[in-house]
């Protein structure tokens, strides 16, 4: 049995204007030590799957349909004692804009010693002190930086910071959402790389969150590829880049600037995705897309198989 | 540098220093003057597209702020067109200015919230008295039809709030375009939009170069998007130039240790996805060298400890076109295995 499994998992939001349908009929699993990359522009509902895998929907999101389980544990039907204890210690999140999450009144090694203290509140606060002086030799921080201020740390040591507050109470599975965005290139590969061989250490899973294709092809075993709220293409990285199926998958694919290859034109995605409110009957991609025939609009699209991990969520892919 | 076989530049930078002095005595940089560029010299030729490629700190933004006028050089001399940019004054000076035009990386900053976008596009027009309110109308309805805002009325009437960050960012490329500018400072202008709207942008400024021979000049941290676009490239770290060449000779031929690290650091996909890497980092950095070295001694694996420390490489052609500024650019290596597989290629 897989790790964490998502089941026909739906979100919605309550709006001034309706109900926003977020997430929709969303499936997914993560073996222990395996990475999934979750791919997709803004709004397309990859953050609030991280969100809804930490228990932390905003007030007006809710759940309205499918499962989420991690360990054999129905995680929806937690209380929120129970999610309290849960996270962090089963499952962690390394935010986006990793650099406001530090609190910037307190140093940064007593802020994870605290982390590691508030799941363990029987441990004495030396061992736990050891603790993250271990967290910072395993993401590359040096010790001497402990008793230092976010402000005094560069955005990568920042990054580094908030990893090592994710690995404090070795959680199953890491959520990363965007964890790089806002670093520079080599920073972003050290981080990368650094992400890659701790996961391989500890045999985490991550669910690695991302609007940034390349990134996810770098560092993600499996690759799901989201729009508007559904997951339209899974399967390994090597599956979904050699041969995408998806008109979207390609799209996006043709509208990256590649370091390497011919250097082709690129084709830019026209239009804009859909707004999520109301009734979307058919494929929610169909407007914009170069194959879609008569039948897209009206009747949602099926699943096909193509191998045993990849799958697309097209009627008219070949 | 050699310009026998170019055409005469329509923008030369000359020795353009900048330099930023730090308040205070805590932090690192305490009391200081911080390095934004130093002795930079670049031509821009007439309707290339040019990458200036760096990480953040790299003075890049610096160098696209002192084009535009927006910073003053403390040293050197900048030349449009065969004026040099510290004699103009008046009028001279204003014509510069509506030559030299800027779009900026976040276009939820960039534009005002309470002004229409027609009026945020016609208002270089109402600063530089041209037209009268009809012509200026017909004007923006043309600019922004031709940065792919169809049809433009639609879109005049509306406030930045209402429009998507792709379309923000095309409302900014018709305000800066509406003057017809010689050359265009385009700063990191995808990097706050996902990539279905970063292509687009791409394209309308292909289009933009090609229709109107505009120079543009994109600042980028991102080697893959340089690629793309640019015709030549130039590396910048730490306020000094380490590599200026052909685009696809930058790529594929990298001379210089930082832009073989920086390709090193790309992420890659698809047909490159598992190339060697060079390898010419060193972690962690070394102590500093001191003022008189090589600026990337400190990350650099190549380095010569005694030379590279001491003296600051100059900045020479390798061949004709392709300047490197380190002193072992002629042996520095090929990625691990071997030299078959290589980026770049076929056009």
């Amino acid at each position: 049995m897989a790790l964490l499994e998502v089941h026909n998992l739906s979100i919605a939001y309550r709006t001034k204007r309706g109900l926003l349908q977020a997430v929709d009929n969303v499936s997914f699993s993560l073996e222990q030590g395996r990475s999934l990359g979750l791919v997709g522009e803004s709004g397309c509902g990859k953050t609030t799957i991280g969100m809804a895998l930490m228990g932390l929907l905003p007030r007006n999101g809710r759940v309205t349909g499918g499962g989420i389980t991690l360990a054999g544990r129905d995680l929806l039907a937690l209380t929120r004692q129970q999610w309290r204890e849960l996270r962090w210690r089963e499952i962690a999140m390394i935010f986006q804009a990793a650099m406001n999450a530090l609190n910037p009144v307190q140093r940064v090694g007593e802020q994870i010693a605290e982390a590691i203290l508030t799941h363990n509140p029987q441990m004495p606060r030396a061992q736990a002190l050891s603790q993250v002086e271990g967290l910072y030799q395993l993401v590359g921080l040096p010790l001497e930086r402990l008793r230092d201020y976010p402000h005094q740390y560069s955005g990568g040591m920042k990054q580094r910071a908030v990893i090592a507050m994710a690995l404090a109470c070795n959680p199953k599975v890491i959520v990363a959402d965007e964890p790089t965005t806002a670093l520079d290139v080599i920073v972003q590969d050290q981080i990368l790389q650094e992400t890659k061989s701790l996961q391989k250490e500890f045999n985490i899973g991550i669910i690695f969150i991302s609007h940034d294709i390349s990134i996810v092809a770098e560092v993600c075993h499996h690759i799901g590829i989201m729009y508007a709220g559904q997951m339209v293409e899974t399967g390994s990285v090597a599956e979904v880049f050699s041969q995408a199926r998806h008109p979207y998958t390609r799209a996006l694919l043709g509208s990256f600037p590649a370091l390497g290859g011919a250097r082709r034109r690129l084709s830019p995605i026209a239009g804009e995705p859909p707004r999520l409110i109301g009734q979307l009957p058919g494929c929610r991609f169909c407007a914009r897309c170069p194959v879609s025939g008569h039948s897209c609009k009206l009747e949602p699209p099926q699943w096909r198989q193509f191998s045993d991990s990849h799958f697309v969520l097209c009627d008219h892919c070949e | 540098m050699d310009q026998t076989l170019s055409p005469a530049p329509i923008l030369e930078l000359r020795g353009i220093s900048k330099h930023y002095r730090s308040r205070g005595r805590s932090g690192r940089g305490g009391g200081q003057d911080v390095v934004a560029l130093d002795q930079i010299s670049l031509d821009f030729r007439p309707a290339e597209i040019f990458g200036l490629v760096g990480e953040s700190g790299s003075g890049k933004t610096t160098c696209g702020r002192l084009i535009v006028g927006l910073e003053k050089a403390d040293q050197g001399e900048m030349v449009l067109q065969g004026r040099s940019y510290g004699t103009l004054k008046g009028q001279a000076l204003r014509d510069y200015r509506r030559q030299v035009q800027i779009i900026f990386q976040d276009p939820y900053q960039s534009l005002n919230p309470q002004i229409s976008i027609l009026d945020s596009v016609a208002e270089p027009l109402v600063t530089n008295r041209i037209g009268d309110g009809k012509s200026r109308l017909e004007k923006v309805l043309a600019t922004l039809k031709a940065v792919g805002l169809a049809p433009p009325e639609d879109y005049a009437y509306r406030f930045p709030h209402q429009l998507s960050g792709g379309q923000r960012q095309r409302v900014a490329i018709a305000r800066a375009m509406i003057l017809g500018p010689k050359v265009l400072v385009a700063d990191e202008p995808t990097s706050m939009l996902d990539a279905s709207y970063s292509a687009q942008i791409f394209d309308i400024l292909l289009e933009v170069r090609q229709r109107l021979d505009t120079t543009i000049i994109l600042i980028t941290h991102s080697l893959a998007a340089a690629r793309y676009l640019c015709d030549r490239i130039a590396v910048i770290y730490r306020g000094h130039l380490m590599e200026v060449g052909p685009a696809e000779t930058i790529i594929s031929n990298p001379r210089h240790p930082y832009t073989q690290a920086l390709i090193d650091a790309t992420p890659k996909f698809g047909d490159c996805a598992s190339l060697p890497r060079y390898g010419t980092l060193v972690s962690p950095e070394r102590p500093a060298s001191g003022a008189a070295g090589c600026a990337f001694f400190r990350r650099c694996g190549l380095a010569h400890l005694a030379r590279c420390a001491r003296q600051a490489p100059e900045l020479r052609p390798l061949t004709p076109g392709h300047l490197v500024a380190c002193h072992y650019s002629e042996e520095s290596p090929d990625p691990e295995t071997g030299a078959t597989c290589r980026l770049g290629g076929m056009s």
